[in-house]
């Protein structure tokens, strides 16, 4: 189930990208609370105080009593923007909710387990996806969905709607959807080219200039 | 090795490589990656030895993604040749990379043989780069 942790913000911060980046040299990351019929507060928390809030068990999904100038708001992370090389983080959008009513969140899936039946025969257990789509309420909120893959065999497909579900947890999404599968592979790892150039053959191999039209 | 089958143009301009890259900064299939810390042009053949160090060594049960292709074709003058008489010809295929850019990425059950595979694999590298995973700390 998620933690529920206070995490202590700001406002009154002015907006704009010259303020958010001063904000950002002191240690604070600018923010946004909205939801449930407020007005949108432009706000700032604490680097160090949201790292802490948001390691616990249910990570980025904690539940948390956000304090600003007083005021608690439940509020949940809606979007979490990072830095694309420093990979710290650079705004957060959170959204406040009602503890009684029900939400829409990505859980994390994790495997658990061995499938010896499918490791003996050189193949992959693979998850196609990293998370789930769930509805429920914040208190109901499970950390992760753990999925046992020890009794899988070669060409077993897990869908999601063979996922024993917590009560009062729905999962969001077609029942058919593959969560995990079994990849029976042959020789060296499986290698996908994940993004090809139109026409492109990664198995040709030839000089440049023969491919080459003028 | 990776190239394109058929190109609209035999030559390119070099072009500039300024900035960070604007896509593909976030890990879309595996679950550990490889990503760019500079900028820089990954031949063919780069991102071939890297690909081939990274599967030797997890050897087999695990997936590869190759989240770049070389479709930018470089010109070379022959050697002892004047200056003039036009661009060289196309000697190989390279793709332009900036920062963040997430080059491989890789599914593999145990995590500590996932990350040697690809520390060997960014070693095949001409450009700084770490690996990331999906379990980073926020």
């Amino acid at each position: 189930m998620s933690n529920t942790t206070v995490l202590n913000a700001v406002t009154g911060r002015a907006t704009g990208s010259a303020v958010a980046r001063r904000l950002r040299t002191k240690d604070s990351i600018p923010a946004v609370l909205y939801g449930h019929g407020m007005k949108a507060l432009t706000i700032s928390v604490d680097r160090r105080e949201l790292r802490l809030a948001l390691s616990g068990p249910a990570g980025v999904n904690t539940i948390l009593q956000l304090s600003v100038d007083g005021n608690t708001y439940p509020a949940i992370v809606k979007e979490l923007q990072r830095h694309p090389v420093r990979r710290n983080v650079s705004h957060i959008d959170f959204l406040q909710i009602n503890m009684s009513e029900e939400i829409t969140v990505s859980v994390p899936v994790r495997l658990e387990g061995i499938a010896k039946a499918v490791v003996a025969e050189g193949g992959l257990v693979d998850a196609a996806v990293d998370s789930i789509e769930l509805r429920t309420t914040p208190l109901n909120l499970p950390n992760e969905i753990v999925i046992d893959i020890s009794d899988m065999h070669p060409h077993d497909v897990i869908h999601l709607s063979d996922i024993a579900l917590p009560a009062g947890v729905v999962a969001v999404g077609d029942a058919d959807l593959v969560i995990v599968t079994v990849l029976v592979l042959r020789g060296e790892a499986t290698v996908v080219a994940a993004v090809a150039a139109d026409g492109a053959d990664p198995a040709a191999v030839a000089t440049p200039a023969d491919g080459a039209s003028s | 090795m990776l190239m394109p089958r058929k190109i609209k143009h035999r030559k390119h301009h070099r072009g500039r490589m300024t900035g960070i890259s604007k896509g593909g900064n976030e890990l879309a299939f595996g679950e550990f990656g490889i990503q760019a810390l500079e900028p820089g042009w990954l031949s063919a053949r780069q991102i071939e030895a890297a690909r081939v160090a990274m599967t030797r060594h997890i050897k087999r049960g695990g997936k590869v993604w190759i989240n770049i292709y070389p479709d930018k074709p470089v010109t070379k003058k022959p050697a002892e040749t004047r200056m003039g008489s036009g661009k060289g010809n196309p000697e190989f295929w390279v793709a332009v990379v900036k920062p963040g850019r997430i080059l491989f990425e890789l599914s593999y059950p145990s995590e500590d043989v996932a990350r040697k595979a690809l520390d060997r694999a960014v070693q095949k590298l001409p450009i700084k780069a770490r690996v990331v995973s999906r379990h980073d700390p926020i």
